[in-house]
């Protein structure tokens, strides 16, 4: 076959009738799938606000009752700031210091004062 | 440009519905299809899905080029997902030839079977440059636009195509 047969044989292929039942069946099937679209476009459309107006009342949550006494002010509430100190830092090096020799305990001082009273003894006892 | 506006008319895309884009351009994107997928099933499963997207984009285009342009795009994208897929049947048309005796409209049909069958056993793309440039009588420019490739592929891709269109069909004459 020479190249122009080949290339007519093609271009004849393109005037050869479409079997009528296949188109309609297109037609047929692209109307239905619009109009399943089209139902749940309106489904959608209805349903967006209700669902909206569900989930807005779900979250919405009663406000807690405020107590105040009467004639006084309103007691202010500040955030507590937690103060965090630096982490003690550890001498890995650190030289161990002797344990201090603790001194003998001293015999405490003791004054004592006389009265003109001689019941009466006044005693001062101090480290 | 102005061969998909011959093969769509000159109708004004934008005043027309939905309905009226679906009747006038259902021949062009089920026989592309068919002539890609070489069966009638597949054929029309694309042709739906292409019109549905159609609806989905809108049917606002700059002109009739630009429709048949994006048709001719999404009909091969889907015709070359199923071809991916899938291993598809391959259906021979029935074909007439109107004004021509019936001995050589017999002979012409059975040439027709042979190239339809012959046209399924190319590549995917080449097979589809085929159907764009040679069956459906689109510009070099305008297949290379649909298919995403550049004009010098596309005219090798064709002259491949229609030297193992030769081949095959010189075997089945043997």
């Amino acid at each position: 076959m020479t190249d122009d047969g080949l290339r007519g044989l093609l271009r004849e292929m393109r005037e050869q009738p479409l079997p009528a039942d296949s188109l309609a069946r297109v037609r047929m099937r692209v109307a239905q799938g619009v109009q399943r679209r089209r139902r749940w476009k309106i489904g959608a459309f209805v349903l967006a606000p209700v669902c909206a107006l569900a989930i807005a009342l779900a979250l919405r949550s009663p406000a807690p009752p405020q107590l105040r006494l009467p004639g006084l002010p309103p007691v202010r509430v500040e955030p507590a700031v937690m103060r965090t100190e630096p982490p003690p830092v550890v001498r890995r090096n650190a030289v161990r210091r002797k344990p201090v020799a603790r001194r003998p305990a001293e015999p405490p001082v003791l004054i004592r004062i006389e009265t003109p009273d001689p019941d009466v003894v006044i005693l001062l006892v101090g480290n | 440009m102005q061969a998909t506006a011959v093969i769509f008319g000159a109708a004004q895309v934008e005043s027309e519905t939905f309905d009226g884009i679906v009747r006038r351009c259902e021949r062009q994107v089920l026989g592309t299809a068919f002539r890609i997928l070489g069966n009638w099933a597949d054929a029309e499963d694309v042709a739906q899905e292409t019109f549905l997207r159609l609806h989905r984009h809108g049917t606002r285009f700059a002109d009739d080029a630009a429709l048949g342009a994006w048709l001719y795009r999404v009909t091969m994208n889907l015709c070359f997902d199923r071809t991916r897929a899938a291993k598809l049947a391959v259906e021979l048309p029935e074909l007439r030839c109107p004004g021509i005796s019936a001995e050589s409209c017999v002979m012409r049909d059975q040439a027709k079977d042979k190239l339809m069958a012959a046209l399924a056993e190319l590549p995917t793309k080449e097979r589809a440059a085929v159907v764009l440039r040679e069956i459906e009588g689109l510009s070099t420019a305008e297949v290379a636009g649909i298919l995403g490739s550049s004009e010098v592929t596309v005219r090798s891709q064709i002259s491949k195509a229609l030297g193992r269109l030769r081949l095959l069909l010189s075997r089945e004459e043997i």
